[in-house]
């Protein structure tokens, strides 16, 4: 990492790279959509639409610094709606019970995948991929070809609902003006004390017009998204939940012992384990956890679309790991945050929303996020060389 | 792929006659005789049907019956129809995955004497498949097209109404057909105005959905809603099967489609899934075509029957399908339009479904 070089904004050039991308991106749909991107209803969707992706990125951030993929998340997807489908719809199980026992499975399944990897030393790829097929197969055994709908709406309510929609002043939807507030005086004081901090440990610090500015522009952001959330039907549910979990994460990768042994073990595995970290203990929490967040975008998946189908989740691995690389993580490890991960998946999430927008045909949006993942990737590994020489 | 087609008018009854009378003449010829059934993928809630009727009415002749699934991968399947041949079976029913992947198969088929025939997905390039067992597959779009124009009431109407459409997977030819022969029905409507689509999304490579999957047509349905719906309504969306009609009809409601101010528009199908029917009964999902499955394995059975026992089968309705090198004759199934009106004398009275699918609600 090289966070000590100076740069004008004080972090590290990397991932302001990537959020200057993410601008460009959104700069670039804005214009060829001619603004339709921007209307509040679209705001609502392309959140809607990736928090999936986001809860997988977020599994699979860990996988992937500690230099490995979880190929089984797809799959872990498809089962988790088939067992919502099988409970909620076929057997009129109470929603909470059948949410909870799908947690458990998810846990579980992670739990297997994870101790052949830990305590096995059964290669990652190996093994997720053996569970990519096991669990595609249970989908398949359990809804047996068959699409299972509709579920109940206190289950949908977890992927489409919205807190309390009607409450709106002016217009405008309450809850998401509090959040605005709540997070920009948040943001204020983070970036003030981190400041503070930085200068009684005697490094630098970028003027405090430049510290303005980058607060004013986050602040200009989030306002922007929350205001035409505001102006549509306010907070989505989900939308709250990956708040929150994204912001538990980053305090798990960034201020944690926990954390920090992971990106120890991405790093050097064999110097992590001479100074002391339970290396394998790590390589099973960070399995087990992906396939826990793999369950939960198999809730919002299936809860959103209202059907449990056998192909639901198909080759959504490869969007979360490529999320996590648009974002900054190394290939080979050891380096990547959390918030660089969900601007990577911002990218995807405003690629998918604006080139269907415009209409472009399926395989050549195939073609430009292969394209998008290769250059963010090749960017990623000649800086890097550069810094080195 | 190159295809021609040729219609004979007689009436498909009769076709079915034909083959239920074949069905208690040749029961003797069949004991003994192993029939392998090759199947693409259990993934599809209709290949278990397959399955079912095609041996049930194949044992009723007295064959055995070897059903294998192929995953949903055309090299997996080649090998198991390879392992089929070299098990001796007698005679092949095939549903390819990949159309033109069963071409090697087949000659080797050819080349042990086995005759073999191809089930609801035709093989390509081969010589040596001479008829196939099919749905008319552009008569099934055909049958969403028609739908959408009389229940609009195009012909005596003035108005014009909004249309979206959301099409199969650009990667299956078969959904090729089922928006060519939906769009033969709704062109001259979308040229003369009566029908228009607002987000100007007409042409099959941008209409398709990957896969099939719900979730990416419940996505563009959101996009093209949250873009080209603000200060609109629409009437209709052409969906090509009853999975991406869920996704769209999932889209709809989330902005507030299904409301008594704001209907649901009206939503085509295909395929007849029980979460489908139960949607169409919900007053959500407006129609599915019904693509009698019996009558496919029928048609199947018979063919396979007379070829094992060395006969010509004898079709009086037929659709000539070019495989690439050479014509195959199709025995097909009427495709019908099913709605709230009729589904209960379809599925139910017929005894396609028992009752009991849709308590598991």
């Amino acid at each position: 990492m090289d966070t000590k070089k100076k740069t004008l904004f004080g972090g590290n050039m990397r991932q302001n790279g990537m959020i200057i991308a993410l601008l460009a991106v959104i700069c670039f749909f804005g214009i060829a959509t001619k603004g339709m991107i921007f209307r509040p209803l679209n705001i609502s969707n392309i959140f809607m639409q990736n928090s999936y992706l986001i809860f997988l990125s977020l599994g699979m951030f860990f996988c992937v610094l500690t230099g490995n993929v979880d190929l089984s998340v797809g799959s872990v997807v498809g089962v988790s709606g088939a067992l919502l489908g099988a409970m909620i719809v076929q057997n009129h199980v109470p929603t909470w019970i059948a949410v909870t026992v799908t947690l458990v499975v998810g846990l579980l399944i992670g739990a297997f995948q994870g101790a052949f990897i830990a305590f096995l030393s059964i290669p990652p790829f190996i093994v997720t991929l053996a569970g990519m097929l096991m669990f595609r197969g249970l989908t398949q055994y359990i809804l047996q070809g068959q699409s299972l709908s509709p579920f109940t709406n206190s289950f949908q309510y977890f992927a489409s609902g919205f807190l309390f929609p009607q409450l709106k002043v002016g217009g405008l939807n309450v809850i998401c003006l509090i959040v605005l507030a709540v997070a920009s005086i948040a943001v204020i004081l983070r970036e003030m004390s981190a400041r503070k901090k930085r200068i009684s440990y005697g490094f630098e610090v970028p003027s405090m017009g430049v510290t303005a500015a980058k607060l004013a522009g986050i602040i200009f952001v989030m306002g922007f998204v929350l205001i035409m959330l505001a102006k549509y039907r306010g907070m989505p549910f989900v939308l709250v939940v990956l708040i929150i979990v994204t912001l538990i994460y980053n305090f798990i990768a960034q201020k944690t012992s926990v954390g920090r042994h992971v990106y120890a073990v991405g790093g050097n595995r064999l110097a992590a384990q001479m100074s002391g970290v339970k290396t394998k203990w790590v390589m099973f929490i960070v399995y087990v956890n992906c396939a826990l967040l793999a369950t939960v975008a198999g809730i919002v998946v299936t809860g959103r679309l209202n059907v449990a189908t056998a192909k639901a989740g198909n080759s959504y691995e490869l969007d979360a790991i490529a999320a996590c690389y648009i974002g900054g993580c190394a290939a080979a490890g050891g380096s990547g945050t959390i918030m660089g991960t969900i601007v990577g998946a911002a990218i995807m999430a405003i690629l998918n929303n604006g080139m269907s927008i415009m209409g472009i045909s399926t395989d050549i949006q195939q073609v430009i996020k292969g394209l998008i993942l290769l250059l963010a990737v090749t960017f990623d590994l000649t800086s890097k060389s550069k810094s080195k020489s | 792929m190159k295809k021609e087609m040729m219609r004979k008018g007689t009436v498909m009854m009769a076709v079915c006659l034909t083959a239920a009378a074949a069905f208690g003449t040749m029961t003797a010829s069949a004991e003994g005789k192993k029939i392998g059934i090759s199947l693409s993928s259990k993934e599809l809630a209709r290949s278990l049907k397959d399955e079912e009727y095609l041996t049930e009415y194949l044992e009723e002749l007295g064959y055995e019956v070897d059903v294998q699934f192929g995953q949903g991968d055309a090299n997996i399947q080649a090998s198991q129809v390879e392992n089929m041949i070299m098990s001796g079976v007698d005679g092949l029913i095939i549903s390819p995955w990949d159309g033109s992947s069963m071409t090697s198969v087949v000659q080797l088929a050819h080349e042990n004497n086995i005759p073999a025939i191809a089930y609801d997905a035709n093989i390509l390039n081969s010589e040596y498949i001479d008829y196939y067992s099919a749905d008319d597959l552009e008569e099934i779009g055909a049958t969403q097209g028609r739908y959408i124009v009389e229940h609009l009431d195009l012909d005596n109407n003035e108005d014009t109404f909004n249309l979206e459409i959301v099409a199969g997977d650009p990667a299956d030819s078969n959904a090729t057909y089922f928006y060519n022969g939906a769009m033969e029905v709704l062109k001259p409507y979308i040229e003369d105005g009566s029908l228009n689509v607002p987000s100007g999304q007409i042409e099959f490579s941008v209409t398709g959905t990957p896969g099939w999957e719900a979730s990416k047509a419940q996505t563009r349905m959101d996009n093209i809603l949250s873009t080209y719906y603000t200060d609109k309504r629409v009437d209709a969306v052409l969906c090509s099967n009853d999975g991406v009609a869920l996704g769209v009809i999932s889209s709809l409601k989330s902005v507030g489609y299904g409301a008594e101010d704001m209907p649901l528009p009206i939503t085509t199908g295909q395929d007849c899934d029980v979460a489908s029917i139960k949607s169409i009964i919900a007053g959500e999902q407006t129609m599915t075509v019904f693509k009698d499955i019996r009558e496919l394995a029928k048609n199947a059975t018979y063919m396979i029957d007379c070829l094992v026992n060395g006969e010509e089968p004898v079709i009086e309705d037929y659709v000539i399908y070019n495989n690439g090198v050479k014509d195959v004759i199709a025995m097909v199934v009427e495709p019908k339009a099913l709605d709230i009106n009729n589904y209960q004398e379809l599925l139910f009275d017929s005894g396609y479904y028992s009752e009991d699918v849709l308590d598991m609600e």
